[in-house]
């Protein structure tokens, strides 16, 4: 094992001691000064999971949320440099955690968070313009098999619970007593140009967005939509797409428009 | 969700349906404003780019955030137990017969 193995080890297991070879300028107590280090990488991975998961942490109070972000960390350490990207795995390990399984919904709450980090760091693309769109209903022709470039903060989650409303419950736009956890939603996660949004969308809109995410054609997407709810109306989702600027591009065989078709 | 889709979409419906949709959207207001903003990073997400040295970080030396140990018998507390939880009859009772991880 590498020194630098070793280490990193040692650092995330308080049951490790402290490496050898370790020495203190002034001649204190290597064991106690590596102590105060690992303490201190605890709380900063431990705070910085609080603030991507503020609502889990509510959910289950500071005490149980200091020991499952702990254990997340001896788990899964941070692999990025970059502290915003942290977290990634948390839902899938709050799923696996045996002590949060009194809290069913609480994995899909994390999802929900961690898919507004990302919305929020996602890169930045300029919508179509209004004048582009209505190039597109200019041909109706190349309709059918237009593909739409979505903005990449564009998520969706599904849950078997209400987490959209508990989530919301949480920023202080509806009472949680009213809340029926057991009320399965979707939710929308989308960068609206600076902010960004959560919504509850049906499972049909789901659908749509869904399909024309992963590029399917335009009417193939309507049809798929069709299959959850025969009366699918795609107006509405489309126009929330275009009202949130997150229609970056079109393309049919043959053209494109919008430099990032992701 | 099937595969198979009975349904045939015209491309006229599809044309009706992103012209209404353009129609009661209001992106010919807002998309002229988005150039006015600009991005600030480092003021909305507070401390994620920090090393520790603020908030959180406890140089004291003492024991003061020692979690390992018999931890596991803290309940989860707070606004949970106030949301109805129809999959949860025992209540949290289950939380302390984990077994500690080694």
């Amino acid at each position: 094992m590498s020194n630098q193995t070793t280490f990193s080890q040692a650092l995330l297991n308080p049951e490790q001691p402290c490496p050898d070879g370790l020495r203190s300028w002034n001649g204190s107590d290597p064991a106690q000064r590596f102590a105060i280090y690992r303490n201190n990488v605890t709380r900063s991975l431990i705070d910085a999971l609080a603030d991507t998961f503020p609502v889990v942490a509510e959910l289950v109070g500071a005490d149980f949320f200091n020991l499952l972000a702990h254990s997340y960390i001896q788990h899964s350490p941070p692999t990025s440099r970059l502290l915003v990207e942290y977290g990634e795995t948390f839902a899938d390990f709050i799923q696996g955690f045996a002590p949060a399984a009194s809290v069913p919904y609480l994995a899909d709450v994390a999802r929900l968070e961690f898919a507004r980090v990302r919305a929020y760091h996602s890169a930045d693309i300029t919508a179509l313009t209004p004048v582009a769109i209505a190039e597109v209903i200019g041909q109706p022709e190349h309709l059918a098999n237009m593909t739409f470039a979505l903005h990449p903060s564009v998520q969706i989650v599904h849950s078997r619970f209400a987490h959209v409303s508990i989530w919301a419950a949480h920023q202080g736009t509806h009472d949680l007593a009213a809340v029926d956890s057991q009320c399965a939603e979707t939710a929308l996660i989308l960068r609206n140009r600076l902010i960004v949004e959560v919504m509850a969308i049906q499972p049909a809109d789901a659908a749509f967005i869904s399909a024309l995410q992963q590029g399917q054609p335009f009417a193939k997407a309507a049809e798929l939509a069709m299959d959850v709810v025969a009366e699918f109306n795609l107006s509405p989702p489309l126009a929330h797409l275009i009202n949130t600027a997150v229609i970056v591009g079109y393309a049919y065989p043959g053209a494109s428009l919008g430099n990032n078709h992701v | 969700m099937t595969n198979k889709s009975t349904r045939a979409v015209s491309a006229a419906s599809l044309a009706l349906a992103l012209g209404a949709a353009v129609a009661i959207s209001t992106a010919t207001v807002t998309t002229a404003h988005a150039a006015d903003n600009e991005k600030c990073f480092g003021i909305s997400m507070k401390g994620k780019n920090d090393c520790a040295a603020g908030a959180g970080t406890t140089c004291a030396g003492t024991a003061k955030t020692d979690l390992q140990g018999n931890a596991w018998k803290y309940v989860p507390a707070g606004t949970c137990e106030k949301t109805p939880s129809a999959s949860s009859p025992t209540g949290f009772g289950q939380l302390q017969e984990y077994k500690e991880k080694a």
